[in-house]
């Protein structure tokens, strides 16, 4: 395992771009922990007296990204939605995780009709269009951040479980595994000692795909307004509530959370890219 | 397997998905938290107006009866009452439906033409700085989200340099013949210029901020796929016959390097139908997804449910055609 690593991080390694994209993920990761405890403001206080203050292009070093249309601190915002943001994209990641291992194994594994009704299911979920399905799902559920990880990670669990039940059907076919049966091991034995670290390897390339993918979803939510509440930090409903000043020429108010979410997405695509392209090279060798 | 043969087929492994599809969306006004009636009404309007509204929505009777009532209706087109409008689901759905076939299918046109251009160019000229601008723009084009690539450009274009207007279809007070309701068509047809040039200043941004990110992986798939055929011996041969560059490049190696293009373009409409859920509501642009929204908004579920339905459907028998169209393209994937 050691060894593997090692190739893994030699490959990633010569991938320039995927490097820094890595350093820039590590510090919006720091950002997350300790963004709350840098920001100068309170991001919810409302100050009538400072609206749309320009920022520190303006000589502005009280508020240096500027103020919303309520006096909030931009800056402030901006370092709690980076908390926001990133929990939303661990927590989709680790429902996912839980859920899409659990369908996929017990599909896989026990195939039958449990399989059959399994996959039609993931079939059904996997014919709506992601956004709408994702949208509805907050729409129905009501709002709140832990409903929206919820509804987003709803839309990747079929294809996680499709996933590891592809792996789990050439897995449990492996001569280890016959041998494990053949010694007295119970399926549960099975399936936690031999399959599941067997299926893993796709599944971690998955998920490092996944988080770009669920900031971007939680940003869309927050913009549309749908399960995020507007007046919350995060970067989509910062959007969402800077749009109507864009016109009057207030731009810095979308301005910055729109960098930060590209910047997220990007750093976390391109660390995610990297790793998967480490990760083939290493299962060619 | 004959290719209509094949259409039927697929037709019939549709159908237990579409009746999913339904049963979910169904249910989704039953997941409510709380009482579905209090969500949309409120809780202070009379005894006598929620029982009407129940009975109005059936709400009365036992679930599977709702169902069938429900889906016996949409399928011959009724999905019930909007709350908001009293106007029937369907008929607010087919009146905003142009506007965003108008958006989808501007956006595709654009990802696909400037896409499949773009990472040609890039595959012909490997390793210069083309090839290096091209490969930048498609990395940054994926993971931009595409909402706020829409207010940057209103920025830019309407706000900064008023080049084009900030919202809408066309501009107040512009009389319109509608023939389509695809309004560049209908400028098209009626051979009004005015209108087709209205029509296309409002259609720019939100088109091209919708395209942005299928238009990325188009390039991308385009001329990773390009750069496999140019290194085959029938492209040296083409050239040592002394054919034009660019008559081997667009003619022998592009049409070879289409198929995992196709399967891009296919790949796209679920993200441009998507991706219209956030273009339309940055633009003000009045199609489905706005009308999808703003029902969520005011919490008028009939039509939420009947914009789901028709979307997943519509959705589900766009992919059958892609499918189609690979069949067509290569004729193993009809015996698999």
């Amino acid at each position: 395992m050691n060894s593997e690593l090692k190739q893994v991080i030699f490959v990633y390694k010569k991938n320039k771009l995927a490097v820094v994209a890595f350093f820039i993920a590590v510090l919006l990761m720091i950002l997350a922990f300790i963004g709350p405890l840098l920001s100068p403001h309170d991001p919810l206080a409302i100050n009538h007296g400072a609206r749309f203050e320009e920022g520190i292009w303006d000589g502005n070093t009280e508020h240096i990204l500027g103020t919303d249309n309520l006096g909030r601190d931009i800056f402030s915002r901006i370092l709690h939605g980076t908390r926001i943001s990133l929990s939303v994209g661990y927590a989709v990641i680790a429902i996912t995780l839980v859920a899409g291992l659990f369908i996929g194994l017990i599909s896989g594994y026990f195939g039958g009709v449990v399989d059959i009704v399994v996959m039609r299911f993931i079939d059904i979920l996997l014919s709506f269009p992601p956004l709408l399905l994702a949208l509805v799902i907050a729409a129905t559920l009501g709002t709140g951040l832990d409903r929206a990880m919820l509804a987003i990670a709803i839309v990747y669990i079929p294809s996680l479980a499709r996933i590891v039940r592809g792996s789990v059907l050439t897995v449990k076919e492996m001569p280890y595994v016959e041998a494990s049966r053949a010694m007295g091991g119970g399926n549960f034995w099975i399936i936690l000692g031999h399959v599941l670290p067997n299926v893993m390897t796709p599944v971690i390339v998955y998920l490092t795909l996944l988080l770009g993918d669920a900031i971007l979803y939680t940003a869309a939510l927050g913009f549309l307004g749908v399960g995020i509440d507007p007046s919350s930090p995060e970067w989509g409903a910062m959007l969402s509530g800077g749009r109507d000043y864009l016109i009057l020429g207030k731009w810095w108010i979308t301005l910055f959370p729109g960098i930060m979410i590209f910047l997220a997405v990007l750093s976390f695509n391109l660390f995610g890219d990297g790793l998967r392209e480490a990760v083939d090279s290493k299962l060619r060798l | 397997m004959a290719l209509y043969k094949y259409f039927i087929k697929r037709l019939a492994l549709t159908i237990p998905t579409l009746l999913g599809v339904s049963i979910i969306v169904f249910l989704l006004i039953h997941m409510i938290p709380g009482d579905p009636i209090d969500v949309m009404i409120g809780d202070r309007v009379s005894q006598e107006a929620r029982i009407a509204l129940e009975e109005k929505l059936g709400f009365h009777q036992p679930l599977h009866i709702q169902y069938l009532q429900w889906f016996s209706s949409a399928i011959q087109g009724d999905l019930g009452i909007s709350i908001r409008s009293n106007q029937p689901v369907f008929q607010e759905i087919m009146s905003r439906l142009p506007a965003t076939i108008e958006l989808t299918l501007v956006a595709l046109f654009i990802a696909v033409v400037f896409g499949i251009f773009f990472g040609v160019t890039a595959a012909r000229y490997r390793n210069t700085m083309i090839d290096q601008s091209m490969i930048g723009f498609s990395l940054l084009g994926v993971s931009i989200p595409i909402f706020w690539l829409g207010l940057m450009l209103i920025m830019f274009f309407s706000v900064i340099l008023g080049w084009l207007p900030v919202s809408g279809r066309l501009s107040m007070g512009s009389g319109v013949e509608t023939v389509t309701n695809l309004y560049l068509l209908d400028g098209l047809i009626t051979g009004n210029f005015a209108l087709f040039t209205d029509a296309l200043k409002h259609l720019l941004m939100p088109a091209f901020s919708l395209a942005t990110v299928s238009l990325a992986l188009v390039v991308r798939v385009t001329r990773s796929s390009m750069l496999d055929v140019l290194s085959e011996d029938y492209i040296r041969t083409a050239r040592a016959k002394g054919l034009l560059d660019r008559k081997v490049v667009y003619v022998h190696a592009l049409k070879n390097a289409m198929i995992p293009v196709v399967t891009v373009i296919g790949l796209q409409l679920a993200k441009l139908m998507g991706g219209a859920i956030l273009t339309e509501t940055v633009f003000s642009w009045p199609g489905i997804g706005r009308l999808l929204v703003n029902s969520i908004g005011f919490r008028d579920y009939p039509v939420v449910q009947g914009v789901v339905l028709f979307v997943a459907f519509a959705f589900i028998f766009m992919n059958i055609i892609v499918d189609l169209f690979y069949a067509y393209l290569d004729p193993r994937i009809r015996y698999e």
